[in-house]
């Protein structure tokens, strides 16, 4: 059986592509306000390993429906004849400039693909889109409208009666604020276009639910592999005097931020093309949460716990250590491990809460002398490139593809306590103590920790 | 899995270049294990084994590892076996005092094996003291001795630090057994070739029923099966010692032919303390060091998305083919007015109704005698129609928000062929009050630029 088809029509300047882009999650769609852009029929399919389960089609607009129109009713042949009259259209008029745009766009709708019309519900209504809607029942293919809102007025109303004389399905979609659940939507109502087709788009609702999760799954996965990545990273510096001058550790120190903003940088990039959003322009690449560098003061007031959050969580952290002492004890030591392990920690995250890591001057005794800077020491440092991390995901993932331009990424400073609690802050703590003591981290407790993520991402998106 | 698999997967994440489709179709062939990752992972390598540059990693790395080992093994082995005839040399003056050995083949291995369970257990802390101290970490060291073209080729292997830990434990189980093994040719050695006196001392004040004692314990897996294995306490009290002189005691001398008896004991203590509780725990660690290569495995950079690439069915919604690159061309527009005459010869609406343009006009406080609705509901006919009937000026409304189509373009086209000038006036919607947005004229500009006719303006 051949999979759906949708071709996506409409007159010129309407949405059509943007509709495309964000169905098809695809955002190298050429989309402007000039009319026009789109002057081929393109293919938009969805392939799960590279079966098509659908595909839907990006149109050029209409340009001379009144002639179009004006030819086909010179035929004067019955409602079952009326598609065949189409399909001679086009026959005759495919190597005719004047009608490519036409014959571009009706003949996907021919060759079994359902029509999307598209029109505008922010404009009014006008009587010169009748011979379009005309054209599109003379082709007898299964149809459904789509309003779309380029700009805030709303004359949904009247398009809506216009509309349900030509069209059995009328619906509402904004391209530029589309969700998961309103994508599905259209995907539900297109299944009901054609019996045929409902078992195939209900697959592919399914599958994209599925891929939805996949998209998630790969972001836990990326940012897990940078927390870990950059708090246990190393860098090391060699020097050839008697001892490290001020310029050399201030080097290393240099070289070790600039490798952490390169993690964060590639991870970014992976973010973009797992969501689909390869084609984002950012105000600046470098540093693309607002300028805002990933070791200002100004991103771990933002993203970073306080001085307060940072003490309870090191002093949980540490108590649970010692516990572990008192334990070993049979209680002997009555709590005494508890409470030291909880001074310890609490006291050391407040004196480092600036600190990154202290930079070491190694292999003096062997003669080839390095400085080495890493693992992270400063306990704030996870939760500021996880923050930055996550804001950045769900930014790009809440983006619809049908949205150009330099993407602004506002800061939202209450966006720590959407998904930061106490008992997160915690669990988190107990694997960023782990990638800060330089043991090997096992693929199991890497996955454990990209749950956690994972679950947050889901709260978030 | 093994260290070959292991080092050959790692070789190939850091050169490989193939996509995720390729690893998906990967995956597809191989469905059979399907969540079994490292069986998955065993069939990648096999895979692609090929594609490893000659010779390679995991080939120079395990014969370099194997040759080392062979060596301290042997070097192991001599020294076991050296040992062991310096523990049981006899002068024909001296008994030997089977302590000694007792404590080289009973004490030693059962510290260091209690040292080797301690390291297992901690095995996956990166900078483990316990295996530090072990003989078979040195191989590491001694492998940077090597000439510099095998150094240089091993400097690229980055083996995870519990990977390592379990092959230096490994390896030290087995030279721990080697040195056993020399120790147990020399007893046999010894014993064949010299009358020995074995006889036993100690400066603690040990009772030979207490000594009895402790060998029944310390003999207790082989005492039921070879009792003759374990000293009896006459040959114990026979063959206790004191130094007080540098000659043998009597009783020692008329029962020299069982003195020698001690051999089965040290024989059998030599074979279960340190042979058979030695590569028990050999066989622990070989189990271990499997279970660190399928952990390491799944821990390498890229083998999580490898894995995901092979299992994840890949999903697409993208176009096939890249669009053609839509090129806009700025080009000004020159014929454009500010402000509208007072009256015009014709006033003609695109697409809006004849009572709207009425009342558009009135707005603009423009008139005219004759008012058309063109293009909209008209047919193509009508439309002729009203131009054969136009003349002189005629103000065209359009709705500003509508871009141009070609439908409208052959109708100006056919227009200014009848009339003086068309003055082409986007309007905006009735709630706006007609107004204009500036980036909606600018459509209707650069479309009338394209069409290029001077008898053509436009109101802006």
């Amino acid at each position: 059986m051949m999979h759906p088809k949708f071709a996506v029509v409409g007159h010129p300047n309407k949405g059509k592509s943007s509709i495309v882009s964000a169905l098809a999650m695809d955002d190298s769609v050429q989309i402007s306000d000039t009319p026009g852009t789109t002057t081929k029929k393109r293919s938009f399919p969805l392939k799960v390993d590279g079966e098509i389960l659908y595909e839907l089609f990006d149109t050029p607009g209409f340009q001379r429906a009144r002639r179009v129109l004006a030819w086909l009713e010179q035929h004067d042949v019955s409602a079952d004849k009326k598609h065949e009259v189409v399909q001679l259209f086009i026959n005759e008029h495919k190597d005719d400039p004047k009608f490519n745009d036409e014959v571009e766009l009706l003949e996907p709708i021919m060759n079994g693909a359902g029509i999307i019309y598209v029109v505008d519900g922010s404009k009014p209504y006008g009587e010169e889109y009748e011979a379009e809607m005309e054209i599109l029942r003379w082709t007898g293919q299964p149809s459904m409208a789509l309003i779309n809102h380029i700009d805030e007025s709303d004359y949904s109303e009247e398009w809506k009666r216009a509309l349900g004389h030509y069209f059995k399905m009328v619906r509402t979609f904004d391209p530029m604020n589309t969700s998961l659940e309103q994508h599905l939507s259209i995907l539900e109502s297109v299944a009901q276009l054609k019996e045929e087709w409902t078992a195939s788009v209900k697959a592919s609702i399914r599958l994209f639910e599925k891929y939805h999760e996949q998209m998630l799954d790969r972001s836990a996965a990326v940012i897990s592999k940078v927390i870990y990545k950059s708090v246990s990273l190393v860098e090391k510096l060699t020097f050839y005097g008697e001892d490290a001058t001020k310029d050399e550790k201030n080097r290393i120190e240099e070289k070790y931020k600039e490798r952490l903003r390169a993690l964060e940088r590639s991870t970014q990039k992976s973010i973009e093309s797992i969501w689909n959003h390869d084609h984002l322009q950012k105000e600046q690449q470098s540093f693309p949460l607002e300028g805002m560098d990933l070791f200002s003061e100004e991103t771990a007031s933002v993203f970073g716990l306080t001085r307060k959050e940072l003490l309870v969580t090191a002093a949980a952290s540490g108590a649970a250590t010692g516990a572990g002492v008192d334990l070993l004890f049979g209680g002997a030591t009555l709590l005494l491990g508890t409470g030291l392990g909880a001074v310890i920690g609490g006291v050391g995250a407040f004196f480092a809460f600036n600190e990154l890591s202290e930079v070491k001057v190694l292999g003096q005794t062997l003669g080839k002398r390095y400085l080495e800077m890493g693992p992270m020491e400063n306990r704030n440092f996870p939760y500021i490139l996880l923050g930055r991390t996550v804001y950045h995901t769900t930014q790009v993932a809440k983006r619809s593809h049908a949205v150009r331009g330099v993407a602004e990424f506002h800061m939202d400073s209450i966006f720590k306590e959407k998904w930061l609690n106490d008992d997160l802050r915690k669990s988190l703590e107990k694997y960023h103590k782990k990638f800060r003591s330089g043991k090997e981290i096992e693929a199991e407790e890497l996955a454990e920790y990209e749950v956690l993520i994972r679950d947050v991402l889901k709260y978030l998106i | 899995m093994n260290l070959k698999s292991y080092l050959d997967l790692f070789e190939l994440l850091g050169t490989d270049t193939s996509s995720r489709e390729e690893r998906r179709a990967f995956g597809l062939v191989n469905v059979v294990t399907k969540n079994k990752p490292l069986e998955q992972l065993s069939a990648w390598v096999y895979e692609n084994k090929t594609k490893l540059k000659k010779p390679a990693l995991s080939e120079t790395f395990s014969s370099t590892l194997y040759s080392m080992t062979l060596l301290i093994s042997v070097i192991a082995l001599l020294f076991g076996f050296l040992s062991g005839v310096g523990l049981l040399s006899y002068n024909g003056h001296e008994p030997v005092n089977v302590i000694y050995f007792i404590a080289m083949v009973v004490f030693l291995p059962l510290f260091t094996m209690t040292l080797t369970l301690f390291s297992m257990f901690r095995a996956n802390v990166t900078q483990s003291m316990l295996v530090h101290i072990s003989p078979a970490f040195w191989m590491e060291k001694i492998l940077g001795l090597l000439p510099n073209k095998i150094e240089d080729n091993l400097k690229e292997v980055k083996i995870n630090p519990l990977l390592a830990n379990w092959i230096v434990i490994k390896r030290s189980q087995i030279i721990a057994l080697a040195f056993s093994f020399g120790l147990l040719l020399a007893l046999l050695g010894v014993v064949a070739t010299k009358d020995i006196a074995f006889a036993w001392s100690t400066t603690l004040s040990i009772t030979p029923e207490a000594f009895h004692h402790f060998l029944h314990t310390l003999a207790f897996p082989w005492r039921d099966l070879y009792p003759s294995a374990l000293p009896s306490i006459e040959l114990i009290e026979q063959s206790q010692y004191f130094r007080l002189g540098d000659k043998l005691s009597d009783e020692m001398i008329q029962n020299a032919s069982k003195l020698g008896e001690w051999w089965k004991f040290l024989a059998f203590a030599t074979l279960f303390y340190a042979i058979v509780l030695r590569f028990t725990m050999y066989v622990l660690s070989e189990f271990g060091f499997k279970k660190a290569i399928q952990r390491s495995c799944l821990s390498l950079d890229g083998a999580e998305r490898l894995l995901r690439d092979m299992n994840e069915p890949i999903i697409s919604t993208y176009a096939n083919e890249n669009e053609q690159q839509f090129i806009q061309r700025h080009t000004a527009y020159d014929q454009m007015i500010n402000a509208l005459d007072a009256s015009y010869d014709v006033i003609q609406g695109w697409a809006i109704a004849k009572e709207n343009l009425s009342v558009i006009a009135d707005s603009m406080k423009v008139i005219s005698p004759k008012f058309f609705e063109v293009g909209g509901g008209n047919t193509l006919d009508e439309d002729m129609e009203i131009i054969y009937h136009s003349r002189g000026e005629v103000l065209l409304y359009v709705k500003s928000w509508e871009p141009p189509t070609m439908d409208f373009i052959d109708y100006l086209e056919a227009l200014v062929k009848r009339v003086d000038k068309v003055l082409v006036c986007p309007v905006g919607t009735l709630e706006d009050k007609y107004e204009t947005e500036a980036k909606e004229v600018n459509v209707w500009a650069r479309k009338l630029s394209m069409f290029g006719s001077a008898k053509v303006w436009l109101k802006v």
